[in-house]
């Protein structure tokens, strides 16, 4: 009794959620056309299609089926139950078994079929296998070129196969199968020696053309910078305080200690002690550069050998 | 001095204190190797690049280009457009103004110096008839006048070197004896690419460019100094088969070929790209034999020792795309070849043999599965630009997607757009809003409307703004889901998204929610929004002189009126129906005989039957029965209804008249 009201309740439910199972149906239907359609575009190979119409008749008898062959498919306890619930109503046990068990056999064919990846519910399952039978007739008739067939070897192997197989062998085929055979790879990988030209105008709006593929507006305030720092427009993150300024190479011992360029002045005297004090001065300034530097003590030297005879007046030695 | 501290100042290194020994003269055999690690360079954006990776899109705000003034923000795809090409163009406007006018932006202040900041000197400097001039024009991009000042060498009697030639017939080729257009930045997007947005007028386009997009002139310039040099090297022949198969003077481009091949000279690889590309535009030949050409040019290619780069393949099977059906096992052999010789696909490649597969999209026949293969295959990686068509790739994956219906698939695309840099090649705004269009009306379809509503917050507007059909596709996804509540919220949104004018997304709001009875509060929002919705068609009244209110949307407007209780705008609404011509619906009259009842109203149940009368609908009857019975009327309210429905012919003639009062 128990499951009698269970099974009526869960026809009604059924009944409920036909909107939901004809939505189900109709995702499910694109796809299983366009499966037979594809196997029928070679006739020759007619196992696919009798495989299809095997199930076909399957499906559509099923509810027809006579009772032995559909205790076959059922487990012995289920049967034994059915029958004993049969036993303990009072209503006709034959027609109660049978119907018990063409119930428990509709949900044993329907969890087979969802567990192969069929979509379908037993009970609009023959709307489309009609609609399956009746595309196949008319697509049969129509003829295709000759190279057509071999297109469709490739995705006749396709529907062969499971569908959790079918990731996996469409893999290999597309990678797997005949291929122009014209270059051979040891002769493109050779290392031939390449001149070093400069770009020509071609290479030089390719790689433009290139750069705009990737271009997308800016994503926030970090990118943005980015675009300024590969502009030149912003200075560098970590900051240098010295960035683009190079000071011709030259090291800050250069800078203070020079008493080097005094070696051609005397080593006493108040010329010593003048040009002293000019290094001292030198060596604290930091606007001058180290030739602009030098070039300041030459002067010196010039001008001191140009009034070498005011010097000779005075007693100061100069040489 | 400390070794540690030699080197450039630009750099940061980290030392490593640690490994030196700390004391010194301790214990000399304990002392370990002293190892100095290598230093490590920055790159100048490193920084920078490290702290954009920690900032994520914020689906709240506005993306980050468009936030200027708040006014301006856009609220449409057309917006947006306008918004940023009014950027790019002040931007332009000031560098034409600091260029016309170099001697007043010379100040430079910035330490260090700016270059791009400065004007830009496009006037040729140097004045005398020399190659260096030549040089500098070709340097310019000036076609007109490196022509001139070759022609003006030549006359002089100065030898011009080969390969400054060579730059000048580059210059030429490549423009087509044309001068550059200055303003690329507006019409590059907007140029040939659109050709592969529409697959129906692929082929109608790409023909008629090549009937009427011969640009090459005969006899132009480049052709001239190209007989002119005494010495043509295979360079020369090659930019000129290049510029010519740009230009399209295919047959040209052949015969130089041929000429070329005589006096045994060598073609490089851009030049055979170029030649194949030739081969399969050249009309007049049938597939069959254009794929044997170009078998034919691949072979010569292996044979004089060139090798084949990208370009190569992607050429072929851009080409193999118009040979439809033909060209798909070659187009598979192709790409087999070119991972055979280890050159990498790039998204481009996938792209062409997506739309060689799919271009055709007739559900009847079966539909390719290779693009699971493709998806099999690029799962994961991440991408860096080869070939300027790898933009258009996910946009025809989701093309796919959506017309096989296939949720997981799209799943996987998106997942891939979302792999590394890979986002950066959804392309421009036509593209990205496409693909996002794709992908969310497939969603509406196949996913869970939960799942589904968390998508549209996340998208919508701040990845791409709906179009009004994507917004239909959402709302028929909350219909199936019975989650009509959110209506409401949708028109609220419609309305931000510049789709307030839009009909036939008023006319499927309305519809939904008209159709069914509901709790009462639901239908006091639905009836608010209704109210919402016929202001707005009022306001469109006032603008057009022709009004044009559709009669559904006036049914659904009164019925959630009366629903809501909201009477008396119901009972206006009745005038509306006379003043616009619309003929209200049976289950309307029937709604509004209801209410006369409860609010127990003779005077309005016989306006109702007047309203019919006047229309001269089949329900006028029934409706007068109604009243007959359900209320209590007067003598003459009953003559003057038995007048309007008698099948008399003076009732016919009567109800003629009452029609042409009604108008």
């Amino acid at each position: 009794m128990h499951e009698i009201s269970k099974e009526t309740e869960s026809q009604e439910s059924v009944k409920e959620n036909t909107k939901k199972d004809l939505l189900d149906i109709i995702k499910g239907m694109k796809i299983e056309l366009s499966t037979v359609n594809v196997q029928t575009t070679k006739p020759s190979s007619t196992r696919q299609l009798k495989s299809v119409e095997a199930t076909i008749n399957r499906l559509q008898k099923a509810p027809g089926d006579a009772p032995k062959k559909r205790t076959k498919s059922l487990s012995p306890e289920l049967v034994a139950a059915a029958s004993a619930i049969a036993d303990f109503l009072p209503f006709d046990k034959q027609t109660t078994k049978s119907e018990l068990l063409r119930q428990l056999q509709q949900h044993e064919e329907v969890s087979k079929a969802q567990k192969n990846g069929g979509r379908a519910k037993i009970s609009v399952s023959n709307i489309i296998s009609d609609m399956k039978v009746a595309k196949s007739a008319t697509i049969r008739a129509s003829t295709r070129p000759v190279h057509q067939i071999q297109f469709d070897e490739g995705s006749d192997d396709y529907m062969s196969q499971k569908t959790s197989d079918v990731k996996k062998s469409l893999r290999k085929n597309m990678l797997k199968g005949k291929r122009l055979n014209i270059f051979d790879l040891k002769a493109v990988t050779e290392e031939t020696s390449e001149t070093e030209t400069t770009p020509s105008l071609w290479d030089i709006e390719f790689a433009k053309q290139l750069a705009a593929v990737n271009e997308q507006p800016l994503q926030n305030g970090f990118a943005e910078m980015i675009q300024w720092t590969k502009d030149g427009k912003l200075w560098e993150f970590p900051i240098n305080n010295e960035a683009g300024f190079d000071d011709e190479g030259s090291e800050f011992h250069e800078h203070i200690f020079l008493d080097i360029h005094l070696k051609d002045f005397p080593k006493q005297g108040p010329i010593r002690h003048f040009m002293e004090l000019v290094t001292c001065g030198l060596s604290k300034n930091p606007y001058l550069s180290v030739k602009q530097k030098i070039e300041h003590i030459e002067w010196f030297r010039n001008y001191f050998n140009e009034k070498q005879d005011i010097l000779k007046e005075n007693g100061i030695e100069f040489n | 001095m400390c070794p540690l501290f030699s080197g450039s100042w630009g750099t940061r290194f980290y030392s490593g204190s640690a490994t030196l020994p700390k004391v010194e003269g301790t214990n000399i055999t304990g002392i370990e190797e002293v190892v100095i690690p290598r230093k490590k360079t920055w790159d100048k954006v490193a920084v920078l690049q490290a702290l954009a990776s920690t900032v994520s899109r914020d689906p709240t705000a506005a993306p980050y280009a468009f936030q200027d003034d708040p006014y301006l923000i856009p609220a449409s795809s057309m917006e947006s457009r306008l918004f940023l090409l009014a950027k790019k163009s002040g931007e332009n406007a000031a560098k034409f103004i600091i260029n016309l006018h170099p001697k007043y932006f010379q100040k430079d202040i910035a330490e260090p110096h700016i270059p791009c900041l400065m004007p830009e000197y496009f006037e040729p400097q140097i004045e005398d008839i020399s190659e260096a001039a030549l040089k500098e024009r070709i340097k310019l991009k000036k076609v007109k006048a490196s022509v001139d000042m070759f022609d003006q060498l030549l006359q002089a009697g100065t030898t011009v070197s080969l390969e400054t030639s060579n730059s000048l017939l580059d210059l030429l080729c490549y423009y087509g004896d044309r001068e550059p257009s200055t303003d690329n930045h507006f019409q590059q997007s907007e140029k040939s690419e659109e050709l592969e947005e529409d697959t129906g007028e692929n082929d109608k386009k790409s023909k008629a460019d090549d009937q009427f997009g011969v640009t090459w002139r005969a006899k132009n310039n480049a052709e001239r100094i190209f007989a002119l040099i005494p010495e043509k090297n295979s360079y020369s022949y090659c930019t000129m088969i290049r510029g010519m198969v740009k230009h399209r003077a295919l047959v040209q481009a052949l015969n130089l070929y041929a000429e070329l091949l005589n006096n045994r000279l060598q073609a490089d690889v851009y030049t055979f790209n170029a030649l194949i590309e030739a081969t399969a535009l050249n009309m007049n030949e049938k597939s069959e034999d254009k794929w044997n050409n170009i078998l034919e040019l691949l072979k010569q290619m292996a044979a004089q020792k060139v090798k084949p780069n990208l370009q190569t393949f992607n050429n072929i099977l851009k080409c193999l795309r118009r040979f439809h059906a033909f060209g798909r096992l070659p187009g598979l052999q192709t790409f087999r070849e070119m991972k055979a010789i280890g050159i990498e696909p790039s998204l481009a490649t996938y792209h062409h043999v997506i739309q060689l597969f799919y271009h055709h999209e007739n559900p009847s026949k079966g539909s390719s599965r290779i693009i699971y293969d493709i998806m099999n295959e690029i799962t994961g990686q991440k991408f860096t630009p080869k070939d300027p068509d790898d933009d258009m790739f996910f946009q025809s994956a989701m093309r796919v997607c959506s017309f096989l219906r296939d949720l997981e698939l799209a799943y996987q695309v998106h997942g891939l757009l979302n792999t590394g840099d890979n986002w950066k090649f959804i392309g421009p705004d036509h593209r990205r809003n496409f693909y996002y269009s794709k992908f969310f009306s497939l969603l509406c379809l196949m996913e869970q409307i939960d799942v589904t509503l968390k998508w549209y917050k996340d998208l919508v507007p701040s990845v791409f703004f709906p179009r009004s059909q994507t917004l239909i596709d959402l709302l028929q996804a909350l219909d199936v889901a019975n989650r009509l509540e959110v209506i409401p919220q949708i028109w609220k949104d419609s309305k931000e998204y510049g789709h307030t004018f839009r009909s036939d997304l008023k006319e499927e709001i309305l519809m939904l929610m008209a159709r069914d009875q509901h709790p009462p509060e639901l239908q006091v929002a639905f009836a608010d929004c209704a109210a919402d919705i016929k202001s707005t068609y009022e306001s469109q009244d006032a603008r057009k002189t022709a009004p044009d209110w559709p009669a559904n949307s006036l049914n659904c407007i009164a019925v959630l009126f009366l629903r809501a209780g909201r009477t008396q705008e119901a009972w206006k609404m009745l005038g509306l129906f006379r003043k616009h011509n619309k003929i209200p619906g049976n289950k309307l009259l029937n709604e509004f005989m209801d209410s006369a009842k409860a609010s127990n109203s003779p005077a309005q149940a016989i306006e109702v039957v007047k309203l019919a009368g006047a229309f001269s609908l089949p329900i006028c009857e029934a409706l007068t029965q109604r009243v007959m019975a359900d209320f209590a009327i007067s003598q003459e309210q009953k003559e003057a209804l038995g007048n309007l429905t008698s099948p008399t012919s003076d009732s016919d003639s009567d109800s003629d008249s009452d029609i042409s009062e009604g108008i």
